[in-house]
């Protein structure tokens, strides 16, 4: 399969890499985030508002999930097979041990 | 044109490793908004900026030390070009430019603005929304028009019990809820509520709101429209996502059921002395700001034993209706470690409480404030 990749394939991939780096390099001025798995999720999170908005947040469990719901509902492009990589991630490094 | 799977690695491994120096760079935090330089960035994209709250030592706030809150930020927009209509139950739905606006009386007055969540991040389990500490408030001279009289030409109808504003702040997705409020129409008809077109004696700057905002005083921070784009009269309160849940809290803390936030709540701050201070044994200012929202303050005790005795603190300088006031109280501090509190009063029989029950979004944060210093 991968001599097949068309030219509108790799174009694609091309338009992908330049939009991610894009936002990296724009999140790049501010405030830094832990490169572990599930992190490039929250490139997509600035898209819309500063990585800030999300990363000074503490939340717990149904905290996160909501608020990613909210985001989803409201337009972010996070399938549903990411949502639960980005809440683990999130949990993992903005978590309130007491949060709801 | 075809790609190997090996350039396709080569490809996606320098996208990642590109993508991580990215990140590796990111050791700073976000660089400071011009002009308010002096402010800590909560977030540069919105925008949202509050005080370190020793800064805030003068009765009118500078415009450079004036926190920022935005849900969603707005383009820039020329005075010249600027308009503002009013629709909704009127018998006459009119489009009024800043010039036409400027025909009317004017009154100037000094407001102090509090965002809702201000003191957010003290609250326990921490809430979702910008964490705020005790920066995001501030007193300014507004100068406008009031909007009744901007409503009056556009004859609202005995139908209209609330009146919204909407503003050119725009949700980046069409999925998003644009920021609407409403304020119901004792207040928008209060003599203090205005158009504001003026801050601290200059055409009111683009951060906040210009060239024309709503001012509520005595309300949330977030019934301050800014960027005024649309003035609708309604027949009931707003039925939006910003009144109907974000901005809604309980009434009190024994209520399960919530409400949308109007009357800022009575509230104190110590400025001096500051968290952490050295103090010489002997006679010291402790000073800080207070204020009320629709109640007016009736007293401010001090306490300099971390609650244990109060005594009473007077109320100095300048006040406006809706201002904060500075308030003094002067301390024979003995050698030892001190926790300083203040607790204001207010005519609506609201006292800063001692503690305030976790709400989901961390509003109504007035808990006494405490500073521990050393007095050597």
């Amino acid at each position: 399969m991968w001599r097949s990749l068309s030219t509108a394939a790799v174009l694609a991939l091309a338009a992908g890499v330049a939009v991610s780096l894009r936002l990296a390099l724009v999140s790049a001025q501010n405030t830094p985030i832990p490169q572990t798995p599930g992190w490039e999720l929250v490139m997509r999170c600035v898209m819309c508002h500063s990585v800030e908005v999300a990363v000074q947040q503490r939340l717990g469990p149904r905290g996160w999930s909501d608020t990613l719901d909210r985001m989803i509902k409201y337009g972010a492009p996070i399938p549903p097979e990411d949502k639960e990589k980005l809440l683990v991630y999130l949990l993992r490094h903005y978590r309130d041990p007491d949060g709801r | 044109m075809t790609i190997t799977r090996r350039g396709f690695l080569i490809v996606t491994g320098a996208a990642v490793g590109l993508l991580r120096a990215a990140g590796a760079r990111a050791q700073q935090p976000p660089a400071p908004v011009p002009g308010k330089e002096k402010l800590i960035v909560r977030s540069p994209r919105p925008v949202n900026l509050e005080a370190r709250l020793g800064d805030l030592t003068v009765y009118q706030t500078p415009e450079e030390l004036f926190f920022v809150r935005n849900n969603y930020d707005a383009a820039p927009i020329d005075p010249a070009q600027w308009s503002v209509k009013i629709e909704g139950e009127v018998d006459n739905p009119l489009v009024l430019r800043l010039d036409d606006l400027k025909k009317l009386p004017t009154l100037t007055q000094d407001v102090t603005l509090e965002c809702a969540g201000n003191g957010r991040s003290f609250h326990k389990p921490r809430a979702s929304g910008i964490q705020w500490e005790n920066g995001a408030v501030g007193n300014a001279a507004w100068k406008g028009v009031r909007l009744a009289d901007v409503l009056a030409p556009a004859r609202p109808r005995a139908s209209g019990r609330h009146v919204a504003f909407d503003g050119f702040d725009k949700p980046p997705t069409p999925q998003a809820p644009d920021f609407i409020r409403s304020v119901p129409m004792w207040k928008a008809l209060e003599p203090h509520t205005m158009v504001a077109l003026e801050m601290n004696g200059k055409p009111l700057p683009h951060l906040h709101g210009g060239p024309a905002r709503a001012l509520v005083p005595g309300f949330v921070g977030s019934a301050s429209i800014k960027w005024l784009e649309r003035i609708l009269v309604l027949p009931d309160e707003f039925d939006g996502f910003y009144m109907k849940s974000n901005y809604t809290a309980p009434r009190a803390d024994d209520e399960k059921e919530i409400y949308s936030l109007q009357s800022l709540e009575v509230k104190s701050v110590i400025v001096g002395p500051a968290e952490g201070a050295r103090l010489p044994a002997g006679r010291t200012a402790v000073w800080g700001w207070a204020w009320s929202g629709e109640g007016e303050l009736t007293g401010i005790d001090v306490s300099t034993d971390g609650g244990q005795s109060w005594s009473p603190g007077t109320f100095a300088g300048r006040w406006d209706r809706y201002s904060w006031r500075k308030w003094e109280y002067e301390w024979d501090a003995k050698p030892g470690s001190r926790t300083v509190l203040a607790r204001a009063t207010d005519s609506l029989g609201r006292v800063q409480p001692t503690s305030r029950a976790f709400n989901r979004l961390g509003y109504r944060w007035n808990v006494i404030h405490a500073v521990k210093v050393d007095v050597a």
